[in-house]
């Protein structure tokens, strides 16, 4: 119920039903007020002028004018079914249409609500009670038995017409719900797609121009804002790797032409030479990463799509595998390879290829000694998986989100070789293939899940 | 060799003829496509390094394409900025030999047109017996000797080895390999090439008086050859 609560349409459609009720209860209340209780009002108003004017006559003409007063009044209402009752201090009857005090007005002077039989017929009325000067009781009344049935028929109405509110209003409110939680949802739909990467996809242009649709073009507007945001970084990290290569190129080249040297000159001495080769070999790896970054941009344009073609997955994971088992040999690896399954994919053979092995090297890399499997297998969705397992250190649970980012580097990873490009490179071959790359806890280690679309 | 270069950025030109002009080859350089085209068809070389986009007209592509209508087989060696995807394809498929991507480290330049102008350069014969010193290898009956020792390979260290028997004598890059004996064109990011050229080395040095597989600090390896 409380979850329920902290849903905004559901809070939407209580407050609506809430409010509908209360206006409905509202105009009952107004409708029973002059119809229900002015006829009660006007009784009452009737009941008391008469007391008065009978209690004027008593005090001005004495008991004889009371008694004509009460005569004239009984004859003039016959068919109004007045009551009148003046009494002595002992209720013994001196005038009026009664011919005995009822049982159910007491000794106290007030209004009363009595059943009373006239002509052998029960009957509603409304009293009231006063003692005039010198000890007379004075009773007088109405019969009230039709405004108690008007009265009845008006509290049935309003009770029907407001049973018919409350179902409108619940009705209207779980419509107000749905049309309000369709948009909303639609909505939902699509920023989740977007979430999950596809930066260009945009929310359907509004049909009308309400809330909802301003609501639409200001999200729209935000993605455009993001993606030109996301796009620029892109390009400057992308024209930054791009201009590297150059001077880079040209650096080695210098320290190749040092290591060469003049053929004159006196031989360079090893440590120089190792120096140099050590020199040559950072800027190799500056290169690569260069290219891991611009491979990656090349993925992320979706340019490769190109070079789509029927890769027989289970071929193209051996022949990897085969590249990386003499690695993993030499390091103290045991590489064990199931890649049995036929699984056809469209897709790119040489980024397949790129991301497996990327996947083969960081195993390598962290489980050195341990035991690595690498298995080719498929979904029950019919998706074909690509799994490298392994039993080293692992990554944590807290930084394996981040993993696959760009340059990210665990603190595990700190100090070994590598650009902290691997993980991005296979997560983005993933998504080029309409898959993703999942990282689990393989207990001990990871176990890393390249998930690939079939065609 | 004589070479020609057609690249119109003038620091990756310099670099390459300077690199060029160094290793003893004679260079004649084009900044653009037409005057790349003029040279290539009126000058014999013994290859051609061709940049993919040229101003002046007509990009490399054309050129290549002008050059092979025309009966001029001269090797090519394209040299493209990666992310042009389909660039090697399509440069393959225009009649070029070879397809660098930018940047290069200058030896694998040198060791792509080498392979291309001793390619260009054999007699087209099929070879079915290949020797190196006293290395020899039965193509069809896919055996191997050592000194008249038998060596045990396995298939992918045979085709390694074939590769480089084929290039005898030259330097031969980690990417070449990569490329030809895998068949992949992609960036493994641990030498992993290396490690199957120690199990071959192993294979065919160990008991030899004189190593034959040697590694070229900074581009690659060569089998034979002085050392």
């Amino acid at each position: 119920m409380l979850r329920l609560l902290r849903s905004a349409s559901v809070r939407l459609t209580l407050v609506f039903a809430g409010l509908f009720v209360v206006a409905a209860l509202i105009l009952a209340g107004l409708l029973w007020w002059s119809t229900g209780a002015y006829l009660e009002r006007e009784t009452d108003a009737v009941i008391a002028a008469d007391i008065q004017a009978i209690g004027d006559r008593l005090r001005d003409f004495g008991l004889p004018g009371a008694v004509t007063t009460i005569q004239e009044r009984v004859a003039e209402t016959a068919d109004e079914h007045a009551i009148y009752l003046l009494t002595d201090p002992t209720l013994v009857p001196i005038a009026g249409n009664l011919s005995a005090w009822p049982a159910a007005v007491g000794p106290e002077q007030g209004w009363y609500q009595a059943a009373l039989v006239r002509d052998g017929r029960p009957y509603a009325a409304r009293l009231l009670h006063v003692s005039l000067r010198g000890g007379f009781q004075l009773l007088v009344g109405r019969d009230i038995q039709s405004w108690l049935a008007i009265r009845a028929l008006i509290l049935n109405a309003l009770g029907w017409a407001t049973l018919a509110a409350l179902i409108l209003a619940i009705g209207g409110g779980l419509l107000v719900r749905r049309a309000v939680l369709a948009r909303i949802a639609q909505v939902n739909r699509t920023t989740a797609a977007i979430v999950q990467g596809d930066l260009r996809r945009r929310l359907p242009a509004p049909e009308e121009e309400d809330e909802f649709g301003r609501l639409a073009l200001t999200i729209n507007e935000m993605l455009s804002q993001i993606e030109l945001l996301v796009e620029g970084v892109r390009n400057a990290s992308n024209a930054v790797a791009h201009d590297l290569r150059t001077p880079l190129a040209e650096l080695r080249a210098h320290l190749e032409g040092i290591g060469r040297g003049p053929s004159d000159a006196a031989p360079i001495p090893d440590a120089v030479r190792g120096a140099l080769a050590d020199a040559i070999a950072d800027v190799d790896r500056l290169v690569a990463m260069c290219n891991a970054l611009l491979r990656l941009a090349e993925i992320d344009s979706g340019a490769r799509r190109a070079g789509f073609a029927k890769v027989a997955l289970a071929h193209l994971v051996a022949e990897v595998a085969e590249l990386y088992a003499a690695l993993a040999e030499e390091k103290g690896a045991t590489l064990t390879v199931d890649a049995a399954a036929a699984i056809e994919v469209t897709g790119d053979p040489d980024m397949l290829a790129q991301a497996v092995g990327n996947l083969l090297d960081n195993a390598v890399k962290y489980a050195p000694t341990g035991h690595i499997a690498l298995t080719l297998g498929r979904r029950d969705d019919g998706r074909a998986t690509i799994v490298v397992a392994d039993d080293g250190p692992g990554i944590p649970a807290a930084e394996r989100d981040k993993a696959a980012e760009r340059f990210y580097r665990g603190d595990a990873s700190r100090g070994s070789p590598g650009h902290g490009l691997g993980l991005a490179e296979v997560a983005a071959v993933a998504k080029l293939h309409g898959g993703a790359l999942e990282l689990t806890d393989n207990a001990p280690g990871l176990k890393a899940t390249l998930v690939l679309g079939t065609a | 060799m004589k070479l020609l270069l057609v690249e119109d950025n003038e620091n990756v030109a310099d670099f390459v003829a300077k690199g060029l002009r160094e290793s003893g080859h004679t260079l004649d350089r084009a900044d653009n496509g037409r005057d790349g085209l003029f040279l290539a068809s009126s000058e014999p070389y013994d290859a051609i390094i061709l940049d993919r986009l040229l101003p002046g007209g007509i990009d490399g592509i054309g050129i290549i394409e002008a050059l092979r209508r025309t009966g001029n087989r001269t090797p090519i060696l394209i040299l493209s900025a990666l992310g042009e995807v389909d660039e090697r394809i399509r440069g393959l498929r225009a009649g070029g030999d070879d397809y660098l991507a930018k940047p290069f480290a200058f030896g694998e330049l040198l060791a792509r047109l080498d392979a291309l102008v001793r390619r260009a350069q054999g007699s087209g014969e099929t070879v079915t017996q290949l020797a190196v010193d006293d290395l020899r290898m039965d193509l069809l009956a896919r055996k191997v000797t050592r000194a008249d020792k038998p060596v045990v390979l396995q298939p992918r260290e045979f085709k390694l080895l074939e590769f480089l028997m084929r290039h005898a004598g030259q330097v031969v890059t980690r990417t070449m390999l990569l490329e030809n004996v895998w068949d992949y064109h992609f960036d493994p990011q641990t030498n992993v090439i290396d490690t199957h050229i120690s199990k071959l080395r192993q294979k065919l040095d160990a008991d030899a008086a004189r190593p034959l597989l040697h590694t070229v600090r900074g581009v690659g390896y060569r089998l034979g050859g002085d050392a």
